[in-house]
């Protein structure tokens, strides 16, 4: 038994994790992105590209740096950041929510789910000016823009990732002796896991989106109605600028999710099927 | 318990006219092809399938899934991913309502027991089957149940492992006087863990022999196989078998 024991353990112990590497990775990501800014100012620079319709690197730093100095970007990217978060955590609670609903109740997802699928095909872009309209120009009609974005995708992602529980699971906690209450929340929730997870990335992109585009079509303060301004005046170097902003702001935001989920979802990485 | 017994027939006739009794601290195999209704036979002692009509008793009432005294290891090991080899035994413990510290406690010895202290932080992902299995075997064994039903739980396994497996199960069965009801299509295993196998019939009416097995115990999977009244019994067992598919 013990040699089986240690040829198993052996067989743990070489799979090793990929690391060492990543340092090397980050340098090469680094020389990418300063070879492409190169490339860029020098084509402007040489007259292979016009500035004034594609700016160039020098020019969007500047932009950048008058938003931060006057203020102006301080308080719109707040605006934004707020019908961002409101939107996003409505999405992901009333998604989850009804995801559970109606995982658990098979009638209703039969009678609701032509509906779901009916406003989820519809161009909530082109609802925008609507929302607008019954909403207001505040941030509400923002919010439910990106939620509307936001919902359908968190609904749909942990519904998918509920439905095929893994029966035998189901079964062998039922014949411990599980309730409804604890299947849910030691098999049916953890199962969901990486649905979810994967969900929520998608849905703080789509709300991101949608709070930006809401500004776009009117708006008293936020990103979006800046870069309105911007194009309006032709200021190529000020739309980069801030489509640069919300590029790293949405990063950042996936970055705290991922680092939620490399915590939750450790079971998940890196499995060794080794037979017998 | 009284021993239990089964008198039932199957709406689709999966079963019909099913006897059998099992006595407290017992071991027994029900062997039979594929087909015979051996997991339904089992099922129905776990209160799984409702019974058409007949009589089942498991110590005095009648079967139901989720049952305090009754536990029931599937053919696959059921792990949960996300949770470690002592997560994992925790969880019947933990569902079974024991305390926190006195689950760690338990978990942590019966994971000693199938040898797999050294990998309690694992995930099941990271075992191979044979080491999956032992974990659902701690698993069942930690919660201390009255009777254990297990349908074919080493059949994913080879023959080397699976003697490992045999072993430890007779381990864990004979420090805990448990009665257990083992489904099988393996001859060889049914001979060496049993008190007794029972061939049942292809048609599903049941038991057509019962096999005494006086082979001393403890007993040891790999000393058996060099045993002549193992070989005896094997062939007494296959016999009967190819019987019961005529």
């Amino acid at each position: 038994m013990s040699d089986l024991a240690r040829s198993e353990a052996g067989l743990n112990v070489a799979s090793r994790a990929p690391g060492g590497r990543s340092g090397l990775i980050a340098v090469a990501r680094v020389v990418s992105l300063l070879l492409i800014l190169a490339v860029w100012q020098g084509a402007a620079g040489a007259g292979l590209a016009d500035p004034a319709f594609v700016s160039t690197p020098a020019g969007i730093a500047q932009s950048l740096w008058r938003l931060l100095a006057d203020g102006e970007l301080a308080s719109n990217l707040g605006t934004t950041l707020l019908e961002i978060m409101i939107a996003f955590a409505a999405s992901v609670v009333c998604g989850i929510a009804s995801a559970v609903v109606l995982d658990r109740n098979d009638w209703l997802n039969r009678i609701i789910s032509p509906f779901l699928t009916a406003f989820n095909s519809m161009p909530r872009i082109a609802l925008g000016p609507l929302f607008i309209l019954w909403f207001g120009i505040g941030i509400a009609s923002k919010v439910v823009l990106a939620f509307s974005l936001g919902y359908f995708i968190m609904l749909l992602s942990t519904l998918g990732g509920l439905k095929n529980v893994d029966r035998d699971l189901l079964l062998m906690s039922r014949l411990f002796g599980a309730s409804g209450l604890r299947l849910f929340r030691h098999v049916r929730l953890p199962w969901a896991l990486p649905g979810i997870f994967a969900g929520l990335r998608l849905t703080l992109v789509y709300c991101s989106a949608g709070a930006v585009i809401g500004e776009m079509i009117a708006a008293r303060s936020g990103l979006g109605l800046l870069v309105q301004t911007f194009s309006g005046r032709f200021d190529v170097a000020g739309v980069m600028a801030l489509i640069l902003v919300v590029a790293v702001m949405v990063m950042i935001l996936t970055s705290l999710m991922d680092l939620a989920e490399r915590h939750l979802l450790a079971w998940s990485k890196g499995s060794t099927d080794v037979p017998g | 318990m009284h021993g239990l017994s089964v008198n039932f027939g199957h709406v689709h006739k999966a079963l019909s006219g099913v006897d059998l009794t099992v006595h407290r601290g017992e071991f027994v195999a029900l062997i039979g092809a594929s087909g015979c209704g051996k997991t339904t036979l089992l099922n129905a002692i776990a209160g799984l399938v409702p019974v058409a009509s007949g009589l089942v008793m498991v110590r005095n009432s009648p079967p139901a899934a989720g049952r305090r005294d009754v536990c029931y290891i599937l053919a696959r090991d059921a792990l949960l991913p996300w949770r470690s080899v002592l997560g994992n035994v925790e969880y019947g413990l933990q569902l079974s309502g024991i305390a926190c510290e006195e689950r760690r406690r338990r978990a942590m010895a019966y994971i000693e027991k199938v040898g797999l202290l050294n990998h309690r932080d694992f995930y099941p992902a990271k075992l191979s089957q044979g080491m999956r299995q032992r974990v659902s075997l701690a698993r069942a064994f930690a919660v201390g149940r009255s009777v254990y039903l297990m349908d074919e739980p080493f059949s994913a396994l080879d023959s080397q492992t699976k003697l490992l497996l045999h072993d430890q199960l007779l381990t864990l069965w004979e420090s805990s006087g448990t009665t257990v009801i083992f489904v099988t299509h393996d001859i060889g295993e049914a001979i060496t863990l049993a008190d007794r196998v029972l061939v049942m019939s292809k048609a599903g009416t049941g038991v057509v022999e019962e096999i005494q097995i006086d082979l001393p115990r403890p007993r040891s999977a790999e000393a058996l196989q060099a045993d002549t009244r193992y070989h005896d019994l094997y062939r007494r067992a296959w016999a009967s078998l190819r019987a019961s598919t005529e």
